[in-house]
């Protein structure tokens, strides 16, 4: 994500409005752990692109490399074959390595939601507390500026929903991408990855009112 | 020793080199800018192409409702991002144009108001360090036809792409690229000017 | 002042619109730097701006042609050299508007392009253009898909010439694609047609109404047709009438000739035929086009067997016809001069939908089209096209075409050796009429040429003429007495009489004096060792007879040609047959559709308006529509009752052996060229040449003067009396008493 936002983190803002306590306290804080994370995703969305590209080039060329030792096969077959030999060798284990990677920025991702799910969770616990103190009608004064509690909540489900469906596509991917029967679905699976069809364009804003509402962003 | 009016219109085309040369390195970084727009331009119609050629329903993917709709808007926001970027460049471009096509209608105002008292010879008269009058209008019209032309097939390539016409976006940074043709008449033409601008 | 060599254009000043000139020419022209002239040349001209070569020599001339007129648009003359007074300095006021259409590279382009976009680039394109109202700006040099502006008018119009500046508003009148363009300057040039204005107008209108009016009958929820065949014989102007009403519709022309199409790889040719089909529905798209099949017949014949090349062509074009939508708007159009070999399937509504059948021209048509090809000969005044288009009978446009050539050619051959007028007169076009002969009747059997025979060749006999006459000439020559009194051109003439006794003459007379078209046909040219071949010939002469009319056909020696069928001993045998072709060939049901010749007009009593000679042209046309038959025989006897009745063989013409004052007249014409010395008397011999046929009497002359030959030793300058008379002793007649007497009673 641009660096514009900056890191707001928990610790820098939270210390000046020391004044905020109990639910709008906790509520603050996940919306400044909201941001992180999906900054930390960005992230590990783009190394995961790299290792995921490097993986579906080195399959392109493997193919290409199997297409013409067919062909070179018939006239020189036991001078090329050592070498040719020696050579998969070596782009497999390139292969592998490009795939333990992907694996790893799979499991950081996994992570990373499994926190997401959390807040998403503490932000619930948040909205139960205030039905249990105020009735179902929930608090009349807004926590920050106007929205409810269930609003804040709907924005953290939202933004959950997203994440993890969009997680289980990288897994998916993570799955196939090595597998890819064609050059074309290598390329959709990586285009997939890198533009996050499940990630809408609006979980941005969502995040930015998040922060706005809460008080990190100025109004 | 010339005319006043010679030496009149040499200052104008003094200045109108000046501008030029300026322009001239607009020009080339604005291009320089366009190149990777315009290869990830290529890139993404690529990716909404194979897109089209890749069955979801056949492939490990198919567990995934919506997907293929929703990736191909991603991949529409992103070329409608980078379209947009590169219109802003156009602009640019254009904005160096028409400062020349203004030298050069300043310059031939300026010889038409002297044309009285300029015969064929004045205007054809040239030295070592001096080209003529006429070559200098010239080489001025000819890099100004070379803004035009160049701006227009531009102009052309970008505005003629349909987001729904993969091969064709495909093919347009190629395209672009075979645009910046090899011999750049104005770097030659201030190349042959250079004596004359530094004679002052 | 020295002329100037003009030189290709520097690929520097590629779209400067500018116009290289040596120094000194300027300054004499009075050009500064820059200044508008237009330049003309050979076809044309072009509108530069005068710009000083850079290596300031005279003499030569370089020119961007940027702005051109139309004629020059795609390539400038080469190697030419022009006069200083062709450069025309020009003052360009700036324009205020221009209105333009603009030609485009693609189909695509033109359909994609929003017309905004195109209305901004051809602005900026235009920008410091000098233009000449109808000259095309050449804007190639973009590299877009944008190629030629056509300057359709500009504002103020004062003037023809103008500068575009930003300032200038530019309204495009539309957008064409460059191959619709061309095709339509290519149109501009198309010959004029004759003859056809009624088949051509409905052509018209078949192709109009759909093309033109497609909404209207979709409303009215009429499916337009798509298909329509032209049949007729070759050379009637089948490809012509196309390609005319085609460029008076403005619509585009894709051209198939069939064996163009067809290729040797199997399945290349169904994919020509798509390509074809694929180009004209992309020419369709942007105005009315045509898909015109030359020669049909040759494409697709007739399906046979099971696994020919042409059945799966065929197959092809039939699938491709009714692939066509209602929304492909465009027209097939076939020709074939041969639709009886055409496969069935494709002449069923839904593929060819119409077919319009031109006939050999009538002599109306012909006087139209001979009229459309002198205008622009210069014809003597004295050249009377209606009598020329009476004598022109099976003559097709391309004769007539060929006819008129022919007959500019005899006169430019005869008026180069005195270098007078060039002007073509009536004797240059009936020299002609002897060198070109109607295709008609081209490879026809009965084909004739006959040395003509005027009536006066022909001693005595005049009653007979007389009856000839009768039958033959007055319904060409007075056919409105004919129709006045309600008289009906005889069908046929039976000649009968003893051998030798001038029926053949007689006909070659007849025919030579009305102009007709002759056929004649003996036994030797029908009979063919097959069953059913002869009876085909026989009509197939009728069908090519019928093509030319009006046309006497002549069947010497019917008897042996045609039995009866009363006294042969085989029902079955060929004369038989031959005899029942012949029958209803001259009585039968109607003619075929498909010999259908100009519309069918019918004589109006009243409203007499038009001028006294149209009227006969008119009155010839409808009474001469029919073949007339003439038979000759010396046997009556051994014919068939039913040829002679009335409707058939309607005047039986009886040819009687020479009396003494006919044998007299025949004397009198063959010793016409005879140096008779004067003791010779003709009336003396023509009493003692009693039962002498006309032939005997001509040999009897013949034999005189051999005879005179053998007496004088070749220097015989004379022949005397005793000659003739030797020659007659040593001749017995030819024709008996008893003879004559079965002709005077046999028939009926």
């Amino acid at each position: 994500m641009e660096g514009e936002s900056g890191d707001i983190t928990a610790s820098s803002s939270n210390r000046k409005c020391s004044a905020v306590t109990g639910s709008a306290r906790k509520t603050k804080d996940n919306a400044a752990d909201w941001h992180n994370l999906m900054l930390k995703w960005e992230r590990l969305n783009d190394d995961g692109f790299r290792a995921a590209t490097s993986i579906v080039n080195l399959r392109r060329s493997q193919s290409d490399r199997l297409l013409v030792d067919e062909s070179s096969s018939s006239s020189s077959p036991s001078l090329s074959s050592a070498a040719a030999a020696a050579q998969q060798v070596a782009a497999a284990a390139e292969l592998q390595d490009e795939c333990v990677k992907l694996q790893e920025v799979v499991d950081k991702m996994v992570a990373v939601v499994t926190k997401m799910g959390r807040l998403m969770t503490s932000q619930r616990g948040i909205r139960d507390l205030e039905e249990f103190q105020f009735g179902p009608e929930g608090r009349k004064v807004p926590l920050f500026h106007s929205w409810t509690s269930k609003q804040l909540e709907d924005s953290c489900h939202f933004l959950f929903a997203a994440f993890s469906q969009e997680l289980r596509l990288k897994q998916t991917i993570l799955q196939e991408v090595a597998h890819a029967a064609t050059p074309d679905l290598g390329l959709v699976y990586l285009s997939c990855w890198l533009h996050q069809p499940f990630i809408p364009p609006n979980s941005r804003l969502t995040l930015e009112a998040l922060l706005l509402e809460t008080g990190h962003r100025p109004l | 020793m010339s005319k006043p009016a010679v030496i009149s219109l040499h200052q104008a085309l003094r200045r109108s080199f000046v501008c030029l040369e300026n322009s001239q390195k607009v020009w080339r970084s604005v291009l320089l800018e366009c190149g990777p727009l315009m290869e990830s331009l290529g890139n993404l119609a690529e990716q909404s192409a194979a897109l089209s050629s890749v069955q979801i329903s056949n492939t490990p993917l198919r567990d995934f409702p919506e997907l293929e709709d929703r990736l191909r808007f991603k991949l529409s926001q992103a070329t409608d991002t980078v379209l947009s970027k590169l219109n802003d460049k156009m602009s640019s471009l254009q904005s160096v144009r028409d400062s020349v096509s203004n030298q050069l209608s300043a310059v031939q105002q300026q010889f038409e108001q002297n044309s009285d008292s300029l015969d064929v010879i004045d205007v054809t008269e040239r030295s070592a360090a001096t080209p003529s009058v006429a070559d200098m209008m010239e080489w001025l019209q000819d890099a100004e036809r070379h803004y035009r032309q160049q701006f227009l097939r531009r102009k052309t390539l970008l505005q003629t792409l349909r987001v729904d016409d993969f091969s064709l976006l495909e093919s347009a940074p190629k395209r672009w690229k075979s645009l910046d043709s090899a011999e750049d008449p104005v770097t030659d033409t201030l190349c042959k000017v250079s004596f004359f601008m530094e004679s002052q | 002042m020295e002329s100037l060599r003009l030189l290709s254009a520097a690929p520097s000043d590629r779209g400067s619109q500018r116009c290289r000139l040596g120094p000194g020419l300027m300054s004499a022209l009075g050009l500064s730097l820059g200044s508008p002239l237009l330049v003309s040349v050979p076809g044309g001209s072009c509108l530069c701006t005068a710009w000083p070569r850079a290596d300031l020599a005279e003499g030569f001339l370089q020119m961007d042609p940027k702005c051109c007129s139309l004629s020059l648009i795609s390539q400038l003359p080469a190697h030419l050299n022009l006069e200083p007074g062709q450069l025309t300095p020009v003052s360009c006021p700036k324009l205020k508007g221009v209105r333009i259409t603009v030609v485009v590279q693609s189909v695509e382009f033109k359909k994609h392009t929003p017309p905004r976009l195109v209305h901004e680039l051809v602005k900026d394109m235009l920008r410091g253009v000098y233009v000449h109202q109808g000259f095309v700006i050449n804007l190639e040099d973009f590299d877009t898909d944008i190629r030629y502006v056509v300057i359709e008018s500009i504002n103020p119009d004062s003037d023809t010439i103008g500068y575009i500046t930003s300032k200038t508003g530019v309204e495009i009148s539309g957008i064409q694609t460059v191959r619709h363009y061309r095709s339509q300057l290519q149109d501009q040039n198309t010959v004029a047609l004759g003859g056809l204005d009624e088949v051509s107008a409905s052509l018209r209108e078949m192709l109009q109404l759909p093309l033109l009016y497609p909404n209207t009958l979709s409303a009215l929820g009429v499916s337009c047709p798509r298909g329509v065949l032209l049949v007729g014989p070759p050379g009637v102007g089948k490809t012509l009438l196309v390609r005319r009403v085609v460029g008076e519709v403005g619509a585009s022309l894709v051209v198939v000739r069939g064996p163009e199409v067809v290729g040797s790889r199997p399945g290349e040719s169904e994919e020509k035929l798509r390509m074809v089909f694929e180009r004209a529905r992309s020419a369709a798209e942007e105005g009315p086009c045509v898909l015109f099949l030359d020669e049909l017949d040759s494409l697709c014949p007739r399906r046979t067997g099971s696994s020919a090349p042409e059945n799966r062509l065929v197959a092809q074009l039939l699938t491709l016809m009714d692939g066509m939508n209602q929304s492909d708007r465009f027209l097939i159009v076939g020709a074939t001069n041969r639709p009886d070999s055409l496969d069935p399937a494709l002449r069923r509504p839904g593929r060819f939908d119409r077919e319009v059948i031109i006939g050999a021209p009538t002599l109306q048509q012909r006087k139209a089209i001979l009229s459309v090809l002198c205008e622009r000969m210069p014809v003597c005044p004295s050249v009377n096209l209606a009598e020329l288009a009476q004598r022109t009978t099976g003559y097709v446009g391309a004769d007539l075409s060929a006819l008129c050539r022919e007959a500019a050619m005899l006169a430019i051959r005869e008026n180069s050796k005195d270098s007078g007028e060039q002007a073509m007169g009536m004797k240059h076009f009936l020299e002609a009429l002897k060198s070109v002969r109607p295709s008609c009747l081209r490879s026809s059997l009965g084909r004739t040429e006959l040395s003509p025979v005027t009536w006066e060749q022909i001693g005595g006999l005049d009653e007979v003429k007389l009856k000839l006459r009768q039958s033959i000439e007055w319904p060409m020559r007075y056919p409105e007495a004919f129709v006045r009194l309600g008289l009906s051109r005889p069908r046929g003439v039976l000649l009968y009489g003893p051998p030798g006794c001038a029926k053949t003459t007689l006909v070659k007379a007849a025919a030579a004096s009305s102009h007709c078209a002759f056929l004649s046909v003996s036994g030797a040219e029908l009979y063919s060792p097959y069953v059913g071949d002869s009876e085909k010939a026989l009509a197939q002469l009728f069908r090519q007879a019928r093509a030319c009319t009006p046309c006497i056909l002549f069947l010497d020696e019917i008897d042996s040609l045609i039995g009866s069928r009363s006294n042969s001993q085989t029902p079955n045998s060929v004369q038989t047959r031959l005899l029942s072709v012949l029958l209803n060939e001259m009585d039968g049901v109607g003619l075929k559709t498909l010999e259908r010749r100009g519309t069918e007009k019918i004589l109006q009593a009243e409203g007499a308006e038009e001028s006294h000679p149209q009227e006969e042209l008119d009155c010839q046309e409808v009474c001469n529509k029919d073949v007339m038959v003439v038979a000759a025989t010396n046997r009556p006897d051994c014919l068939d009752s039913a040829l002679l009745r009335p409707g058939r063989l309607d005047h039986i013409i009886y040819v009687p052996p020479p009396e003494q004052q006919a044998r007299l007249a025949i004397l009198k014409v063959c010793t016409k060229l005879m140096p008779v010395s004067s003791d010779v008397c003709l009336e003396e011999l023509a009493t003692n040449t009693e039962l002498y046929s006309g032939a005997d009497l001509e040999n009897l002359c013949k034999e005189a003067a051999l005879l005179a030959l053998l007496d004088k030793n070749m220097e015989a300058s004379t022949i005397e009396h005793t000659h003739f008379l030797r020659s007659l002793n040593k001749m017995s007649p030819s024709l008996t008493a008893q003879q004559i007497n079965t002709y005077q009673t046999a028939p009926r």
